[in-house]
């Protein structure tokens, strides 16, 4: 635990070195278009967009993330074209979902940390609805079109076929994104995260958790792909 | 003990300052992006629906910082 020791009294701060700040930021937006190119490139049917977007609203907080969610989809905008820059929306409703809940007290155990990456999934899936529906007629070339294809050949209207799609991507995507932060998360200094209340384990348990969480992730995924395959 | 004191640090406030520069970088940006998106050959909506779209969607957002302006616990949290 990172303290300041005043005399005998120890000291728990939540306020973060500006250093850590200006290294930390910059990298997650790396991480975020890095990520979000090789998903691209690989067409899995996720995102990765948003690893680093949680890794700093879960440690420095969710206006911080909101700014790394923002920032990422900008300069995205520049590598990709246009089409990523409306979703900087549902980057930022993730930082604030993300940094919020965890300051509030969830993500205490990996069961509710894992709750807390699901309801990320719904909000920004809330918000990335919309978008899809009314900027880009439903379609935007991603994984998720094949099955909101699907969706409506099966009589559902636009706006359910998109969520429906969309909500199964965005599961995916979260726990992986949430559960990959929490493995970066654990490799930062211990002063970033000594404020911070996240799921706790001794040993190899840790591991155990991360891992489980994303393999639960890519087996959404993957059951996604087969089902389209 | 001298370094601590002059270490800089931030905190909440400073944070909700950051994202709310965020929205503006979105904002600031807009513009340009719904005119190349309304350019693209599959997109219908004209530039000006896609505009007022975003920034409506903005304008909750900068609701919801305004919010966490009066309602957040902005000093420093020490135990």
């Amino acid at each position: 635990m990172a303290t300041a020791s005043v005399g005998s009294v120890r000291k728990r701060s939540s306020r973060i070195p500006l250093t850590y700040v200006v290294a930390l930021v910059p990298v997650a937006v790396a991480l975020n278009i890095v990520g979000g190119q090789i998903n691209g490139i690989l067409k899995l049917p996720t995102f990765l967009d948003m690893i680093g977007t949680a890794v700093v609203a879960i440690v420095l907080g969710p206006w911080w993330g909101a700014l790394v969610g923002a920032s990422t989809n900008i300069i995205a905008s520049f590598i990709g074209g246009p089409i990523g820059l409306p979703f900087a929306a549902c980057n930022v409703v993730g930082a604030l979902v993300w940094g919020y809940a965890i300051r509030m007290g969830f993500g205490k155990t990996f069961w509710s940390f894992g709750l807390v990456n699901v309801v990320t999934a719904f909000f920004v899936s809330l918000t990335a609805v919309p978008i899809y529906v009314f900027i880009f007629g439903g379609a935007t070339g991603h994984f998720s079109d094949i099955m909101t294809a699907a969706f409506i050949g099966m009589g559902q209207n636009l706006f359910v076929s998109v969520f429906s799609s969309n909500i199964l991507v965005s599961l995916a995507d979260k726990i992986i994104s949430g559960f990959v932060a929490l493995a970066i998360i654990e490799a930062l200094p211990a002063n970033l995260t000594s404020h911070l209340t996240l799921p706790k384990s001794e040993g190899m348990g840790k591991v155990m958790w991360i891992t489980g969480g994303v393999v639960v992730g890519l087996a959404i995924a993957l059951v996604m792909m087969m089902v389209q395959g | 003990m001298d370094d601590e004191k002059k270490q800089i640090t931030v905190g909440a406030k400073e944070g909700l300052g950051a994202g709310i520069v965020g929205i503006a970088l979105l904002l600031g940006f807009l513009p340009m992006a719904s005119q190349n998106i309304a350019d693209l050959e599959f997109i219908s909506s004209e530039a000006y629906g896609i505009l007022a779209g975003a920034v409506m969607v903005l304008a909750i957002f900068t609701g919801i910082a305004g919010l966490a302006v009066i309602f957040s616990n902005l000093s420093d949290d020490e135990e």
